[in-house]
């Protein structure tokens, strides 16, 4: 999942991006669609984990790259394209985030096979039944307590979790998306951490 | 290391983000607090419970059908118009300048724009002309200008669209657009109106009359009237970055001022005009609106360079006074 490229790697992958945004700002629609097509499935991936919903995150798809058609004269090459498009679309994702009315979710209480109550990060701990979950149902259960979960942290703190947890990119990388420094992407996570703990231990 | 500091540093190694030597130190600290172990080994739970809800990859008929509905809106677009072009073509040129060639580069854009707007406008007066007579040739009569209803004044032709030759005979067919001097009077919060100043701000020939309406786009977005969704926070950045007169551009920049926070392209819009405007005035003014965003990489880039290079020596002062007062972070 962690894209860890090397230096090199990374510095060839620029190259070649700037000649593509180079042409697709001269009006290259050839060269913008090549471009859309490296990060694409990127993007829609973080839209689709994020809301959940394949058509929320359609239409993130959409805006983002119809956006970036727009403003792709505004590229200053002073980051990666990467890095530019992302900071879009966290944009269009946190907009969605904040509208999102927050649901008040009870969350089903996770039960072992001898019907007891779990505590769901003392069995991970254990290494008992996270492990091997019983049953489909179980599994299923447990994914919608971490997304419910991870819906009470603010739209900011559930971003920052999401870019270092799920999509792997460096804090740094984070505020630079997000339009702030890595300090406050660092303190934002630790927030986040926090509070999924707080969320996620004993449901008694 | 106290415990609170444990505890950050905890999260930071969990997730590959320790400085240097921040690592053994964590370690040091653990093995002797056991307080601070299960902390460490609750977040590893954490990190663990959290894959319960992985990242999917998106379904192939997602990203199909995806690709197409863009593929689509693209295609729906209209073309940019001749002044969106010509913009886009100035800011390229200048994304691409380094230092030293700045002035020639500068001259060359601008002297290309001018030379084929000349040229575009001359064209336009000999294909109406053109148009005009070859008019009263087909019909044998002299050609007569429509006479609006307001004014009583003739309507001039703004362009012409299309000229079609019929084959083997002398009749040509020229389809043609007219201009109506009309007026309109409402609210400032009317679309319509609003519409208007947007494009007074970049098509009008007068000063005075773009100067008005940038004034009035510029306290509409100060008062947080709904500056976004119609476009009037373009319509000023365009203002700001290829209005001739610097009282308009001023009026811009100032309009501007609330979103530099908010909207990452208002601040963008904000450093080019520190970097690219001629005029001293405009670039101070520039500076203490960035104050809210200073601590930003690109921002302090923008300052650092304007620093050394600017040519007025009490802009260069400034920018050094801001970079002083945000202390580096990394």
């Amino acid at each position: 999942m962690n894209e860890r490229k090397s230096a090199e790697e990374r510095t060839q992958a620029r190259a070649s991006d700037a000649e593509l945004i180079r042409e697709a700002q001269a009006g290259s629609r050839a060269a913008f669609d090549a471009l859309v097509r490296q990060y694409d499935q990127k993007v829609l991936r973080l839209a689709l984990h994020l809301t959940g919903s394949e058509h929320d995150a359609e239409d993130i798809y959409q805006e983002a790259f119809l956006k970036a058609f727009r403003y792709i004269g505004n590229f200053r090459f002073e980051c990666s394209f990467y890095t530019w498009i992302y900071r879009i679309v966290t944009n269009l994702c946190l907009d969605r985030l904040r509208r999102r009315k927050t649901r008040r979710e009870d969350g089903a209480v996770l039960v072992n096979h001898s019907g007891e109550e779990m505590d769901m990060l003392a069995a991970v701990s254990d290494d008992r039944s996270f492990s091997n979950p019983a049953s489909e149902l179980e599994r299923k259960l447990l994914g919608e307590r971490i997304k419910a979960a991870l819906e009470k942290l603010t739209p900011r703190e559930r971003m920052v979790f999401e870019l270092k947890h799920y999509q792997g990119l460096r804090l740094r990388v984070i505020g630079e998306m997000l339009n702030t420094t890595e300090e406050t992407a660092k303190n934002t996570l630790f927030r986040a951490t926090k509070k999924l703990r707080t969320q996620l231990a004993g449901l008694r | 290391m106290n415990c609170e500091h444990a505890h950050e540093r905890i999260v930071t190694a969990a997730y590959g983000e320790s400085a240097a030597g921040e690592m053994q130190e964590l370690e040091r600290h653990l093995a002797g607090c056991p307080e601070c172990r299960e902390e460490q080994e609750q977040l590893l739970a954490l990190k663990q419970l959290v894959e319960a809800h992985p990242v999917m990859e998106p379904d192939a008929n997602l990203v199909a059908r995806s690709r197409m509905r863009l593929d689509a809106a693209l295609d729906a677009l209209p073309p940019r118009r001749w002044y969106e072009r010509l913009g886009q073509r100035l800011r390229n040129n200048f994304a691409n300048l380094e230092a030293a060639p700045v002035a020639a580069c500068l001259l060359l854009a601008l002297g290309a724009g001018a030379g084929w707007l000349g040229n575009y406008t001359l064209a336009l007066h000999r294909a109406s002309r053109a148009a005009a007579v070859q008019m009263a040739q087909a019909t044998k009569q002299p050609a007569q200008p429509v006479a609006t209803a307001e004014t009583g004044a003739p309507a001039e032709i703004a362009n012409i669209s299309s000229i079609v030759r019929q084959p083997n005979s002398h009749r040509v067919e020229v389809r043609y657009n007219q201009m109506i001097p009309q007026r309109i009077e409402g609210s400032l919060d009317d679309p319509a109106i609003r519409q208007l100043l947007m494009l007074a701000s970049q098509n009008s020939s007068s000063a005075g009359v773009r100067n008005d309406s940038v004034g009035l786009l510029a306290s509409e977005c100060r008062a947080g009237h709904s500056c976004q969704a119609a476009g009037i926070r373009d319509a000023l950045m365009v203002a700001l970055r290829y209005d001739k007169n610097a009282g308009v551009r001023q009026k811009a920049l100032h309009g501007l001022e609330p979103y530099v926070t908010e909207d990452v392209r208002v601040r963008d819009a904000v450093l080019e005009a520190l970097m690219n405007d001629g005029d001293p005035e405009i670039r101070t003014a520039a500076i203490n609106i960035l104050e809210p965003v200073e601590a930003d990489t690109s921002v302090r880039q923008v300052l650092h360079s304007v620093a050394n290079t600017d040519r007025n020596p009490y802009i260069r002062n400034v920018s050094r006074q801001v970079l002083s007062q945000v202390p580096e972070i990394q």
